[in-house]
């Protein structure tokens, strides 16, 4: 990426983070930055802790060790005893500045499609109802589903699930996407056009961090590619270094696993 | 005054006092379920524990035992109450352990990823509930809260223990006095009544509830 990206504003700064489930060390001191207008794609093997990761930056998880900052504030700090979080209400405002798209779609499957949108800025953002309505249309038209506004989720492919899912963390004005494995429950045709919705986000300059198995996603898009394994970060560079000069050879083996 | 029409007037006040206790009991058991299934899910241990004990003796025990309790044994502490207020304590204890079980079983079938999804949102733990969470749990519970409902309709019968003219109590003084039977006939066309609204009132509320269920 052009040396520009590190004058834009840090969106996003994680240092050091440690993470355990029980005895299982997940992670095992994690840092990175993304910029404003970056796509980060961090790429690995099952088990590697990336998911994780990435729901630790929401507070789906929480971490041991290390700190956490998102627009220049702290969800997390390290007090050098460990991670200190802020409370509990300042954090869940902290992170309404981060959309999060899920593997699963999770769409709330008693409310239709418009539901889902207008959900959380009516009550969450409190905004007035009509203009959230304005809103949410304008948002699945970008994402070509206007015409399911009024259906239930049930009625709806996993691709256009996940469509309206992408559709319901913009209507929050988020500054930061975070998008943990959204293909991987989809069969091939329908990742397509998920993957369609991400890459226009991404040349409009969203903040995404994509936790993906869509190399060529991640190769074409992604400004910035974190390769993890065992909990750590083995290699981080831009895609072209990733993918065509792997400097690790854990990154090579898994790169050539991924090929076949 | 015709005596079938005596004995039917009679039977219909029995009939009040039984679908007193019946809403009575009905409105303040489902609340007090869904509070203690919440409870019984607390992360907080002692909580959870006292809602474990608090559900087992309730189930565990006959709701019978239970009216006879709190109308008898609670006077030698100082608690007097008059048969109704012991009904309706005994009552809505008991039906609220039973529902409490059935909303915990219906709050664990919510996904995970609904809390997530939620919770990346910003929503907050009370409008997870409320608007997410619950929803959901109502369509999942109605079957099984429909089927204690009617039950509930027929233990009201119970009452009578506590001297209550209630419906089946009415129907068996008249057949007592008269050696006819028509009031029991006319007590379990009662029964089946109120049974058939429910089942009704049911079946719309599974309706709304599920339009989403495809």
């Amino acid at each position: 990426m052009e040396n520009t990206t590190n004058s834009r504003e840090c969106m996003l700064r994680v240092t050091d983070i440690h993470k355990r489930f029980g005895d299982l060390q997940v992670l095992s001191g994690i840092s990175f930055e993304v910029h404003q207008g970056e796509v980060l794609a961090i790429i690995g093997p099952s088990g590697s802790g990336k998911s994780t990761m990435l729901r630790c930056l929401n507070r789906l998880e929480t971490i041991d060790r290390g700190s956490i900052e998102i627009a220049g504030q702290y969800l997390a700090k390290d007090d050098g005893q460990g991670a200190r979080y802020v409370d509990s209400e300042f954090a869940r405002r902290l992170c309404t500045h981060m959309g999060m798209v899920f593997q699963q779609f999770n769409l709330f499957p008693h409310m239709t499609v418009l539901e889902n949108l207008i959900e959380a800025p009516v009550h969450v953002r409190i905004r007035p109802r009509e203009e959230a309505v304005e809103e949410a249309e304008r948002l699945l038209s970008k994402v070509g589903l206007l015409s399911k506004r009024d259906v239930y989720p049930a009625r709806l492919s996993g691709g256009q699930q996940q469509r309206v899912a992408i559709a319901r963390a913009l209507a929050m004005k988020p500054d930061i996407i975070l998008f943990d494995e959204p293909t991987s429950a989809l069969d091939p045709e329908l990742t397509v056009e998920v993957l369609r919705t991400m890459r226009d986000l991404a040349e409009e300059h969203m903040t995404m961090v994509v936790v993906t198995h869509e190399m060529a996603f991640a190769r074409e898009v992604a400004n910035e590619v974190i390769f993890m394994s065992d909990g750590v970060i083995v290699e981080q560079g831009e895609p072209e270094e990733i993918f065509t000069r792997p400097r690790e050879e854990r990154t090579r083996a898994f790169l050539r696993s991924m090929l076949k | 005054m015709d005596k079938r029409l005596e004995t039917t007037l009679s039977i219909l006040g029995g009939a009040r006092i039984t679908l007193e206790i019946f809403l009575v009991t009905l409105l303040l058991s489902l609340p007090l379920g869904f509070l203690s299934a919440l409870a019984r899910l607390s992360h907080l241990r002692p909580l959870s524990r006292f809602m474990e004990v608090y559900i087992w003796i309730l189930r565990g025990s006959p709701l019978m035992l239970q009216l006879l309790f709190v109308y008898f044994a609670l006077p030698l502490v100082g608690i007097r109450l008059d048969p109704v207020p012991s009904a309706l304590l005994a009552f809505t204890l008991n039906y609220g352990a039973y529902f409490a079980e059935i909303f915990r079983a219906g709050i664990q079938a919510v996904d995970r990823g609904q809390y997530e999804a939620a919770k990346s949102l910003g929503m907050t733990y009370t409008q997870t509930m409320r608007r997410i969470v619950l929803p959901q749990v109502i369509y999942r519970v109605l079957p099984p809260v429909s089927n204690e409902t009617i039950n509930l309709v027929k233990d009201t019968s119970l009452i009578y223990i506590l001297a209550m003219n209630d419906l089946l109590r009415v129907a068996r003084t008249i057949v007592q006095r008269d050696f006819d039977m028509t009031a029991f006939f006319i007590a379990g066309a009662f029964y089946l009544a109120m049974t058939a609204v429910l089942t009704w009132v049911f079946q719309k509320l599974e309706a709304h509830y599920g339009k989403y269920d495809e």
